[in-house]
């Protein structure tokens, strides 16, 4: 369970980016975070494991109060899965899966890159899992396609069973159809470990089929907060667009000649 | 005519200003003022002199005359060796070096004997040791013994500069002290000249590698330790960004966010300090550091420019073949 206490986030340049902000995530919910960009997504999940720390208000997982002693134990209990992958291009996917493990691995074992073999087994067992076959063990993170570097970020993000996934903008750099295996994957692991997941999204289509609980954000602070059946086009329009947003009707223009007329739109910048 | 409110008072900025001119004007009374005190003056007359002689318009060049005296004495280079039998007390006639042979030589003095208080022709028969390709040998030798100085200086250095590295890099170092300290230090390294160090050195530790080794390694170290550390820093952020969030420790962090990525740099820096190596290597033998500087001061103190052409030789292939490999190393690993 992650509970947010009122949490607030003031960057130094005065930035308002989470203004008291209050939610509680229960164990095992797929919840995703919709919104416009800069409303503050992003920096909410990084509150989960430690990466923003907050002006004001609090975090905790199962109970426990992420401070800055607690912070190393519990940022083993949370994952991340990154927009761009973030995976070290010029290592071996093997590297990159193990890396996950890195935290509990000794000093010694880590420089030597010496694993243990229920390890070694489990990064296979992972990697066999996101769809990916051990002749990919060997092969160089960089070289692999977007969608297939997304699938060894899962796999490496799932190494120690976390408690939390935080998934930030996953699928943003992938095409339709691969965004939606790569939430289907992360979904499936999760609901088969009860691992919980907070994923901002940008995609409203993907958020409904895939969320549990849909919570949108916008200039820092939470508007909605619901099911995905709940979350209505109004919604989304009032979301993405707020009091600006004005129906217009489709114009249709009259094809008169080869040259292609724009229907008259009203300056915006008058 | 433009839409009212557009704003037109702009342009982008001019790539010089009357400021450049002036600067570049103070810049040229400068580099005309240490030209003069360089003697860059003179060295063009010299040099025109020197070109003007070799298409034979003027008489005399000091340039060409100097150059040619060298060249002269310099050419051919020695390859062989000949040594009188008689001062090498150790030699086994019956078992040879390789690629040796005794010549006999007869030498004919003129002699007063003092009996008859006459001039009497006296026969002298010297046995040299012919080794044709001796002195060539020589040299290989001392070259490889330079590569061990360079090897080992370059081992030193990366040694030296792996941890400074890693105190010296912004994000990695613990606190400000440490970063400062090991700032300090590798500036300090690298401010200190080889051959001054080297100097020093061999007052401390005799004649011989050891001072060559510790000189060149301590030196580059500074070196090395600048780059590599500049090379943490401008590493990819995003692979250490994924570990730091799970909480991996700075030092596996290094270890597996950014190693893999800055691997073909260091081995490129290592290999540049390699070739640095071997040439400073060649160099700091003349204040008696080891290797074949030794052998060159040697020579080049006892006027055999012969044998100064063997070395300059054995030095320029040596370099150039470090570089072929060096850069099918590089093309391998990236």
């Amino acid at each position: 369970m992650i509970r947010f206490n009122s949490l607030s986030k003031v960057w130094p340049d005065g930035t308002q980016a989470v203004s008291n902000v209050s939610l509680v995530i229960p164990r095992g919910q797929f919840c995703v975070v919709l919104g416009p960009s800069g409303a503050g997504k992003s920096t909410l999940l990084r509150a989960v494991n430690g990466l923003m720390k907050p002006t004001e208000g609090s975090v905790s997982i199962d109970g426990v109060q992420l401070t800055t002693s607690s912070e190393r134990a519990l940022r083993q209990r949370v994952a991340m899965i990154h927009q761009h992958f973030n995976l070290t291009n010029r290592m071996s996917v093997a590297g990159n899966v193990l890396s996950g493990l890195l935290p509990v691995v000794s000093t010694a074992r880590a420089l030597l890159g010496w694993f243990r073999t229920e390890h070694r087994a489990k990064a296979c067992e992972l990697l066999k899992g996101v769809g990916l076959s051990p002749a990919h063990l060997q092969r160089r993170a960089g070289d692999l396609s977007g969608g297939q570097q997304q699938r060894v970020g899962i796999a490496r993000a799932f190494m120690l069973d976390p408690e939390v996934v935080l998934a930030d903008e996953p699928v943003a750099s992938l095409d339709p159809k691969i965004s939606r295996d790569i939430l289907t994957l992360v979904r499936d692991a999760a609901r088969e470990r009860g691992t919980t997941v907070l994923c901002s999204l940008h995609q409203i289509d993907l958020a409904r089929e895939f969320g549990d609980r849909i919570v949108g954000m916008r200039d820092g602070q939470v508007v909605f907060d619901g099911t995905p059946a709940e979350f209505t086009d109004e919604r989304v329009r009032a979301l993405y667009h707020g009091a600006q947003w004005d129906d217009k009707p489709a114009q249709v223009a009259e094809i008169t000649d080869t040259v292609y007329t724009h229907p008259a739109i009203e300056p915006v910048l008058a | 005519m433009p839409a009212t409110g557009t704003a037109l008072h702009w342009q982008l900025d001019a790539p010089y200003t009357a400021r450049h001119v002036l600067i570049i004007l103070a810049l040229l009374v400068v580099i005309l003022f240490t030209g003069h005190r360089t003697e860059m003056d003179k060295m063009v007359v010299m040099s025109a002199q020197a070109v003007g002689n070799l298409v034979g318009v003027v008489d005399d060049s000091q340039v060409v005359r100097g150059l040619s005296r060298v060249g002269q004495s310099m050419w051919p280079p020695v390859m062989g060796e000949k040594e009188e039998i008689a001062r090498l007390p150790n030699l086994d006639k019956n078992n040879l070096p390789w690629f040796s042979y005794i010549e006999v030589q007869e030498r004919i003095e003129q002699r007063l004997n003092p009996q008859t208080l006459q001039m009497e022709k006296e026969t002298e028969r010297l046995e040299y040791l012919v080794q044709p390709v001796g002195y060539l040998w020589t040299v290989l030798i001392k070259m490889i013994e330079t590569f061990e100085i360079a090897i080992w200086g370059t081992l030193l250095s990366i040694i030296v500069s792996a941890p400074l590295a890693y105190y010296a890099a912004r994000n990695y170092s613990p606190n400000g002290t440490t970063y400062t300290l090991a700032r300090g230090t590798i500036s300090l390294l690298r401010s200190a000249p080889e051959l001054i160090v080297a100097l020093f050195l061999v007052l401390a530790y005799g004649f011989g590698p050891i001072a060559g080794v510790l000189a060149l390694g301590l030196h580059a170290a500074g070196f090395l330790g600048k780059f590599y550390a500049e090379d943490i820093e401008n590493a990819d952020k995003k692979p250490q960004e994924a570990l730091e969030a799970i909480g991996a420790g700075k030092l596996k962090t290094l270890w597996y966010g950014v190693m893999p990525q800055v691997m073909p740099q260091y081995i490129a820096y290592s290999m540049y300090i390699l070739d640095r190596n071997l040439r400073m290597a060649t160099v700091i033998g003349l204040v008696g550091a080891g290797g074949i500087g030794q052998e060159l001061k040697g020579r080049f103190d006892m006027f055999q420019y012969g044998h100064v052409a063997t070395i300059l030789l054995a030095i320029f292939i040596a370099v150039f073949l470090l570089d072929q490999f060096s850069a099918r190393l590089r093309a391998k690993l990236i």
